[in-house]
């Protein structure tokens, strides 16, 4: 009787530890990142347990050339001064393995930055051509703020959506678990489905 | 403990990859059709339990639960790793597709040793022993697995000591959780479902050689 009280006990306390989680969520690193004018500003974070602090998060162009690096702050933030209106590929690693991209096209930058850039090599690359869309300025009534005004206004308006819609693809949805024990369960059947009849066939 | 896509360079990846391979291959065959289901129970385990995380001081842990894997499959561990890891890269992004081999080693080659070392003293001893060796392989397991980490982040040009301290360090509370809730889940099952760890009574041909 004392002995299965002690497996009820122990069952309990493993079950109630693993079902303790306030919230699922993925143990990786993830960047996020939105342009500010001519700045790229973001920060780095591990889905459900905080800011990846002082982390490198290295910049590149979209055909790989070296832009710079930058190490995120205490609050796992960080920014860089764009100089063209490429691609910016930002790449964080930490020394533990983990590690995270995140690409800010073209088209968020400023039409205001140049479209090419002289990397540090002396090297010209010419990345997609960033064309400014054709102006119309007969249509432009006079009174419209600057261009750069209003970019800058809706980036501002448009990025807490944008991160809620990043964390909500992090987080780990039941459905996705469920699906998982199911490819286990099928997979595992098939094995034993090849196994038996490879029996049989030995018989 | 999952190593991220792009971080390790190709010639480890590719080496990870091919000895995987031979591990999984190695597993497959040793696995009896009859312990296939508990294979996929602990595969079912090992791929949920990375996805439950527990806040612990600034960041989050979560159980690998590789310990436990190898001590119930011996080289089974490899395919049932495989196939949880495979899924968790697919569907929430964990480690990688590139990196699945290497990430397949560090957390089955650990489950392997564990089986080696200490299924035959869990299989002696009775409750609190089997509690201890169920703790030993399960903390056991996780620093081997953090130790194959910083491995193959030092072979691939990142510092070793750096790495495996960070790792390592990171991974003392999940080193006592582990060996808490594998000494437990062993204690349970042994007491209630010996099966999972020994041969099934099912008469003279079925010895424990042949059953692994």
């Amino acid at each position: 009787m004392c002995n299965r009280i002690s497996y009820v006990v122990w069952a309990a306390l493993v079950c109630g530890w693993l079902c303790w989680t306030p919230e699922a969520h993925a143990h990786k690193m993830k960047l996020f990142a939105a342009v500010e004018g001519d700045t790229i500003t973001g920060y780095a974070y591990f889905p459900g347990g905080g800011k990846a602090k002082h982390v490198k998060v290295t910049v590149r162009g979209p055909n790989g050339e070296a832009f710079g690096e930058v190490t995120t702050d205490d609050e796992g933030a960080f920014s860089f001064q764009a100089r063209s209106r490429t691609d910016h590929v930002l790449t964080s690693e930490s020394e533990d393995g983990h590690g995270a991209t995140y690409t800010v096209a073209a088209s968020e930058l400023p039409e205001s930055l140049p479209g090419m850039t002289v990397t540090a090599g002396g090297e010209v690359s010419t990345p997609a051509a960033a064309a400014p869309p054709p102006d119309n300025p007969a249509q432009t009534p006079p009174a419209t703020p600057p261009v750069e005004v209003v970019e800058r206004a809706v980036a501002a308006q448009i990025r807490p959506l944008r991160e809620q819609l990043q964390h909500y693809e992090d987080l780990i949805r039941f459905r996705d678990v469920l699906g998982g024990i199911g490819y286990i369960v099928g997979v595992m059947g098939l094995i034993s489905f090849l196994k038996t009849k490879k029996r049989a066939k030995d018989r | 403990m999952h190593i991220a896509d792009g971080v390790l360079s190709g010639s480890v990846l590719a080496t990870g990859a091919a000895i995987a391979a031979v591990g999984v291959g190695i597993g497959l065959s040793k696995l009896n059709p009859q312990h296939v289901p508990r294979a996929a129970v602990l595969s079912s385990a090992f791929f949920v339990a990375s996805l439950v995380h527990v806040p612990l001081g600034v960041g989050s842990v979560h159980l690998i639960l590789n310990g436990l894997t190898g001590l119930a499959l011996g080289w089974g561990a490899f395919p049932a790793i495989f196939v949880g890891l495979l899924l968790q890269a697919v569907l929430f992004g964990f480690g990688g597709l590139t990196v699945l081999g290497v990430n397949t080693i560090t957390m089955a080659f650990p489950a392997v040793c564990c089986y080696a070392l200490f299924r035959k003293a869990m299989k002696a001893s009775q409750g609190y022993r089997t509690f201890a060796a169920g703790f030993l392989a399960g903390a056991g397991a996780v620093a081997l697995s953090g130790l194959l980490t910083g491995l193959a982040l030092a072979a691939s040009g990142k510092a070793f000591y750096v790495a495996a301290a960070t790792l390592l360090a990171a991974h003392v509370p999940v080193m006592l959780i582990e060996g808490f809730v594998t000494g437990a889940a062993v204690t349970f099952l042994v007491k209630v479902r010996p099966e999972v760890f020994y041969v099934p009574a099912r008469g003279p041909c079925c010895e424990e050689s042949a059953c692994v």
